[in-house]
């Protein structure tokens, strides 16, 4: 019988296949790309992923190209590996949820992230680099001035940001309705065309609103949660590229660079 | 080594077999299964999901959707009526209207609706909230869509039933509406049925007008937990959610294409 001899060739075929796909599907930890000693997702480039626009952190300026606080922080980080800095735009919760650096997307995230103990479970943050207030924005002549006035009304706020899981805390207790929005822009919109009757989002970013639009809005209310800004690595992953962003921003506090950037972005640093 | 050839073919057709389950075999051994249970199915999760899903999420789809059907059905059936007219100014109006919407992305149409509207009319709403809006813009796309769908059908139903209606003295509308356009609904129920299931998908754009916690429907409902819950399980659950809606669907679209191969 010559049929049993075919079916034993077919499984070599199909081993082989199989051999081939795997290899095929394997990891690619071995072939990254190094940077001074930093594991890098593609060759001489600082590949961060961030979320736009986001003014003063990151946003595109008149030319197109990406820039803001957040951006020129990473840009010191890319000069000391010897690399570009490119950008990816992608939405907020692929970086809160670790999977844009956990899919190689990205070698780091600076989106104005708060550092917080869920994130801490998905990803790895560097030292904190900014203190952040929340802050609720209303149009000129409102008349609300703290979430107690907001009873009944809506309030808008950003999907997957710490402004939306801080108003999510009062929901129910103040009587507060929560829309949420995707973006920054769609949440201006919203307020500008009266959608809501005010948005909390963090209070440089309403700074800088203000500065761009003078006089139809105000910031009726600040509220201080103690939130830093962290830069989000993959968890357990790269504790070089992680040891490299601190050293940076050590670096820049120390030398003068940090308030040069925070002067030019957000205003006088508060004294603390 | 010479075959026959019924055994030539007959190896083929194993070899193609054990391929297939090669492959198959060799992404179920690469992938991480531990990692993906943990990613994309936790109990607990999926558990903290009910019923919210479902007497919120799934009815807001379902709501959405007939919303944004009910309105591309109606102006859709206007439109077809005025590209098939004999005034030329109505087909004119409706071919633009057609071409117009049918290049534009649903989600562009959204936004003008959502946030053009309210810039245009200020202080004044779009009745139904997050619903009037979602049925509205999405509708103003699938109008195109269904007005071209149910043009054809108007076309397909033979000469012949508008010649007798008008020989027994019935006028061109009267005509219209009693013999030629029921017929040709008859006709379109399967892709109208096919706009439906693509409507259902389609409502998950919603999120783009700002949703609070009763407007939410399956996406955004299923993005919000992965946020919460820093978790995929969310997503997972909520792909099934509208499996539950849109399988049930084809099936009525396949039963309804055999009956009618059936009738021909």
């Amino acid at each position: 019988m010559r049929f049993p001899s075919v079916v034993r060739q077919a499984g070599l075929v199909v081993a082989v296949t199989a051999l081939a796909l795997t290899a095929g599907c394997a990891k690619k930890d071995d072939s990254e790309v190094q940077a001074s000693g930093v594991k890098l997702v593609s060759a001489g480039k600082l590949t961060v992923c961030t979320h736009l626009p986001y003014p003063p952190f990151q946003s595109k300026d008149a030319s197109g190209k990406v820039t803001g606080f957040d951006v020129e922080i990473m840009d010191l980080v890319a000069k000391e590996l010897g690399v570009e800095q490119t950008i990816i735009d992608t939405p907020f919760e692929g970086i809160k949820s670790g999977q844009d650096l956990n899919t190689g997307k990205c070698d780091a995230a600076a989106a104005g992230m708060t550092i917080t103990e869920e994130r801490r479970k998905v990803i790895d943050f560097s030292d904190p680099y900014f203190d952040a207030t929340q802050a609720m924005l209303v149009k000129t002549g409102k008349t609300y001035k703290s979430l107690d006035d907001l009873k009944g009304k809506k309030l808008g706020v950003q999907a997957a940001t710490t402004g939306r899981d801080y108003a999510k805390k009062y929901e129910a207790e103040k009587g507060l309705k929560l829309v949420e929005f995707e973006d920054l822009a769609a949440l201006q919109q919203a307020v500008a065309n009266g959608q809501v009757e005010a948005a909390i989002n963090d209070l440089p970013v309403w700074t800088e609103y203000l500065k761009k639009n003078p006089g139809g809005f105000e910031v009726a209310a600040e509220f201080d949660t103690g939130e830093q800004y962290g830069f989000p690595v993959k968890k357990d992953a790269n504790p070089e590229l992680l040891k490299k962003i601190n050293e940076v921003l050590a670096k820049a506090k120390q030398d003068g660079t940090y308030d040069t950037i925070y002067e030019k972005w957000i205003g006088k640093r508060p004294s603390a | 080594m010479k075959l026959r050839r019924r055994q030539r073919e007959r190896l083929s057709l194993g070899l193609q077999y054990l391929v297939f389950i090669a492959i198959i075999a060799a992404v179920l051994i690469a992938a991480d299964w531990d990692r993906l249970a943990d990613a994309f199915f936790r109990v607990d999760i999926i558990k903290s999901m009910f019923p919210t899903i479902i007497t919120v999420a799934l009815r807001n789809t379902i709501l959405y959707t007939l919303g944004a059907f009910a309105f591309g059905l109606v102006f859709g059936t206007i439109l077809a009526l005025m590209r098939l007219s004999r005034v030329a100014p109505y087909r004119w109006v409706a071919t633009a209207y057609i071409e117009l919407f049918r290049g534009l992305p649903a989600l562009l149409v959204l936004f003008l609706v959502g946030y053009g509207i309210p810039i245009a009319f200020p202080e004044r709403e779009i009745p139904g909230g997050v619903f009037g809006s979602i049925a509205i813009g999405l509708g103003l796309t699938a109008a195109a869509y269904m007005a071209e769908t149910i043009r054809a059908g108007i076309q397909a139903v033979p000469k012949g039933q508008m010649e007798a209606a008008r020989t027994l003295g019935m006028s061109h509308f009267t005509a219209m509406r009693t013999i030629v356009v029921p017929q040709a609904f008859r006709i379109v129920i399967p892709p109208l049925t096919n706009e439906l299931i693509l409507l259902t998908k389609d409502s998950s754009l919603a999120y783009v007008l700002g949703v609070t916690a009763q407007t939410i429907e399956i996406t955004k409902f299923g993005r919000d937990m992965l946020n919460d819950r820093v978790n995929a399980t969310p997503l997972l659950v909520a792909g099934l959610a509208y499996l539950v809606i849109t399988l049930p669907l084809s099936q009525v679209v396949r039963r309804l294409e055999l009956r009618y191969a059936k009738a021909r």
